[in-house]
């Protein structure tokens, strides 16, 4: 009896941590609460970071990008001379689990200069991410959300009093024609809301 | 005897001394209404936790059956719609209740010392109960909750350096999809609910610890928790739900068409409690340097909900309190405002009816116009969900069928440059608006309206002079056919010739025979040729009889004199399929007409669609609406003793019969 309250005397007196066994009792104690958490948060982390190429099929059909990432989109003929054509970009895709073959992952608007030089605008605003529309009335593209717009060229444009809060002009894509007149482009999407335009 | 069961479950339980240490708690200055906010909140919050779970039973978070199963809660399932109703309506006043709860919290100084981690507690709380907004927003997979919850990743990625890893943890990968859903289902339906029992449980051991903040000056006698102010936390959440169950029954929580993520949706707006930060970020333009996005979206609410969680620091200051007041009444007053601000300039066509020509009315005019297309397009969804069902794929496998909700599409993008669809009555919601051309506009800019193409109305009207007849800008007016032979023949030729009124009754007689006859070269699904029997025959003999001079031009039946293209199947779906995918087959240079702007869309040079689209097309511009993928119905305009396989196989012989060729493919 006498040494039982001795030793809680003793452990009172090395405080909280004193003995070996708090010690151990407290590490045991930390893995078992943080290790389940840590197994989740690895994968919740680092799974989306990873690279998903090799998730795609072996033998899929493959529409999709060439090795410098362009996709074929339409003939010259298509694209009209100064006004611009909306055009979708069609492609192979992984969803997580699931393949899917011939899904629109994109859209961009392509026009004709009067020269016959071919631009590409994305569709995807650089402010917050919204699709802009182009408005023949008005010959410029309009986004609906907060107010920014962009002429013909791409560059900003301020209508009506209201500010554009666009951090940059809309974003243009690399075009190649090739000896058929197809036009490839180079579809990538930009991270929006930063002034310098970067690759995601 | 009950008693005796209690004092045995007690004996064992202590379930008496738990109660009465929750209940019997002193409130000094007796209960007060104005202490209800946080019992409301707490109830808002159990609500939505048990509405929440009864729809997870019938919830599922894949993108391709998200919102067939939200579909379902809400229009097939009994009971769903008022739960899915309460579930919405509460999420909303909750977030209403936290600015009313933090007001009474400040302006009573309950956040200063000791209670300073209680405050921030609170402050957690706050937040987790925006995320679960935000969160539940996105988890039904229509365009509204695809297109807020975009802009909302978008902004994830402003942080510098690591903002475009936060960005892809958040969305599950590079691009939206099946992870994006099931991650946000997890926290909205795991992670953010466990997160707030655990801190409200914290919440309301710190309040129970410190006890209720009360004046000083308050000289009514103290009360007990219970009852008294249990009773005005009970009658204050009772009326609560009855004003949220009253609000779910009278505007049920509704269902957008199913999210595209390559559909533009110009109706893309977060919802209303969201709508302070969305007019916000369209003021950080850039324009003095500092006040860019990143600064609008991330660091500005950053910097004020750093203001907020050292309130109770600044409150030890003479003036800290009353600084405190004002700054939290400006957070709060300023986003109302704010609130206020979107919701103006999104009306401002309503508002302002006078002031047409502005660019603001234009703005407004655009975003109602698209409300109401993805108002259409649901209609349209809904109707076909009803006819056919949700297939494996999902709602846009069917829409992607669905010659009116995909003609509606095609023909905005590819044809409304040009021509209007001014559709009226029944089908007025299908309408789309032409060109803009000033009425002082020179040269050919327009082409005709399609409603109703290839109909005896559209017929007449083209041989017709006058307001809306073949020189009107509904038919021939703003094109370079305005100078042709065609409008001559019918305004100084035919018309002219007809002075008396006699006259003009007897070719108003006629036209409208030739009219129908015309039109059962089209076979429209949607027309009633049975009935109008003898004026299709009589039409057929003024055509054979060139009463009217139509095939002194116009090739027709027996009659192969004509020069330009034949009336034989006018406005077919053979006929539609060629003019829009070569129109020079019809319009051809060889027979002296001319085509000098619309496109081929379907050719050996140009593919602008596939044959697949042109079919959806000119499904739509016959009011058919057999889906893509089945076979229109045969329709027999001249009542003839041939079988349906007899009529089914005339039906090939002519397609082939056109232009001599076979039909474009």
């Amino acid at each position: 009896m006498s040494e039982k309250n001795n030793s809680s005397a003793d452990e009172s007196r090395r405080g909280f941590f004193g003995s070996f066994s708090a010690v151990a009792a407290a590490f045991v104690g930390a893995f078992l609460g943080v290790g389940p958490v840590c197994v989740g948060i690895y994968a919740f982390i680092m799974d989306p970071l990873r690279d998903k190429s090799k998730d795609l099929p072996k033998k899929s059909r493959g529409t999709g990008a060439d090795s410098e990432g362009f996709f074929r989109v339409a003939s010259v003929d298509e694209i009209a001379s100064v006004v611009p054509r909306r055009f979708t970009i069609v492609a192979d895709k992984q969803d997580a689990w699931n393949f899917i073959e011939n899904q629109a992952v994109g859209s961009v608007y392509l026009q004709k200069s009067e020269t016959g030089d071919i631009s590409c605008f994305h569709t995807t605003c650089p402010h917050a991410g919204c699709s802009v529309a182009y408005e023949q009335d008005s010959a410029a593209y309009h986004c609906p959300c907060h107010n920014s717009s962009f002429q013909l060229d791409g560059s900003k444009l301020e209508i009506g009093g209201s500010t554009n809060p666009s951090p940059r002009s809309l974003d243009k894509l690399d075009v190649k024609v090739d000896d058929d007149n197809n036009v490839f482009v180079r579809y990538v999407d930009y991270y929006t809301g930063k002034h310098d335009r970067i690759e995601k | 005897m009950f008693g005796k069961l209690y004092n045995w479950v007690n004996s064992r339980t202590g379930v008496q001394e738990s109660l009465e240490e929750a209940l019997y708690e002193n409130i000094p200055g007796g209960s007060k209404w104005r202490y209800v906010s946080g019992s409301m909140l707490v109830f808002a919050f159990m609500t939505q936790a048990i509405t929440g779970i009864f729809l997870w039973m019938n919830y599922s978070a894949g993108s391709q059956n998200a919102w067939a199963s939200v579909y379902y809660i809400t229009y097939n399932m009994e009971g769903g719609s008022l739960l899915r109703g309460i579930h919405h309506v509460m999420a909303q006043a909750m977030v209403c209740l936290l600015p009313i709860h933090i007001l009474q919290v400040v302006i009573e100084k309950a956040y200063v010392k000791p209670r300073e981690f209680n405050w921030w507690l609170g402050l957690v709380l706050m937040k987790i109960t925006l995320a679960l907004g935000l969160t539940g927003y996105l988890l039904p997979w229509d365009q509204k909750g695809y297109w807020a919850t975009k802009v909302a990743t978008e902004l994830a990625a402003l942080p510098p350096v690591v903002g475009g890893y936060i960005q892809k943890i958040v969305v599950g990968g590079n691009e939206y999809g099946h992870f994006t859903l099931t991650r946000f289902f997890a926290l909205h339906a795991g992670v953010l609910p466990g997160l707030l029992v655990g801190f409200l449980v914290l919440h309301l051991a710190m309040f129970r610890k410190h006890g209720i903040t009360a004046h000083s000056s308050d000289k009514r006698p103290d009360q007990m928790f219970w009852p008294m102010q249990v009773l005005k936390d009970g009658v204050a959440c009772a009326l609560l739900f009855g004003l949220v169950v009253w609000f779910a029954l009278i505007h049920p929580a509704e269902l957008g068409p199913p999210a595209e993520p390559t559909e533009p949706y110009g109706a893309a707006r977060p919802e209303w409690y969201f709508l302070f930060l969305f007019q916000m970020l369209k003021y950080f333009d850039g324009s003095m340097g500092w006040n860019n996005e990143f600064v609008g979206a991330i660091v500005f609410p950053g910097v004020l909900f750093g203001f907020m969680f050292l309130m109770p620091f600044i409150a030890r200051v003479k003036i800290g309190h009353a600084l405190n007041v004002l700054m939290i009444a400006l957070v709060v007053g300023g986003a109302g405002y704010l609130t206020w601000e979107a919701r103006q300039e999104d009306n401002y066509n309503i508002n302002n009816p006078a002031d047409i020509e502005s660019a603001a009315y234009k703005k407004a005019a655009k975003f109602h116009a698209e409300v109401k297309r993805a108002d259409t397009e649901f209609e349209l969804i809904q109707e076909l969900v009803k006819d056919y069902g949700i297939p494996l794929e999902g709602p846009l496998a069917l829409q992607q069928k669905d010659p009116y909700t995909m003609g509606l599409r095609l023909f905005r993008r590819q044809c409304a440059s040009c021509h209007a669809y001014n559709a009226t009555g029944e089908n007025e919601r299908l309408a789309i608006a032409g060109p803009a051309i000033a009425a002082d506009a020179e040269g050919p800019m327009g082409a005709p309206d399609l409603y109703g193409f290839g109909s005896p109305a559209w017929i007449q009207g083209l041989l017709s002079v006058g307001e809306n007849g073949i020189g009107s800008a509904s038919y021939f007016g703003n094109t370079s056919h305005s100078e042709g032979e065609m409008i001559a023949h019918i305004r100084d030729t035919m018309w002219a010739e007809a002075e008396s009124e006699e006259d003009k009754k007897n070719l108003l007689v006629m036209v409208e025979e030739v009219s129908w006859a015309l039109s059962a070269e089209a076979k429209l699904p949607y027309l009633d040729y049975a009935a109008n029997q003898e004026k299709i025959q009589s039409g057929i003999d003024h055509l054979n009889d060139d009463t009217l001079g139509c095939v002194g031009c116009h090739n027709y039946q027996e009659n192969e004199f004509g020069y330009v293209f034949t009336l034989d199947n006018y406005a077919s779906s053979e006929w539609l399929t060629t003019m829009i995918s070569d129109p020079n087959q019809i319009y051809s240079e060889d027979w002296g007409t001319h085509n000098d702007r619309m496109p081929a869309f379907h050719s050996e040079a140009t593919k602008l669609l596939t044959a697949d689209e042109i079919e959806l097309l000119v499904r739509f511009l016959r009011q058919d609406r057999t889906l893509l993928g089945t076979s229109s119905a045969i329709v027999n305009p001249i009542a003839t003793s041939e079988s349906p396989e007899e009529a089914a196989e005339e039906a090939i012989e002519t397609t082939k019969d056109l232009s001599g060729e076979e039909s474009a493919d």
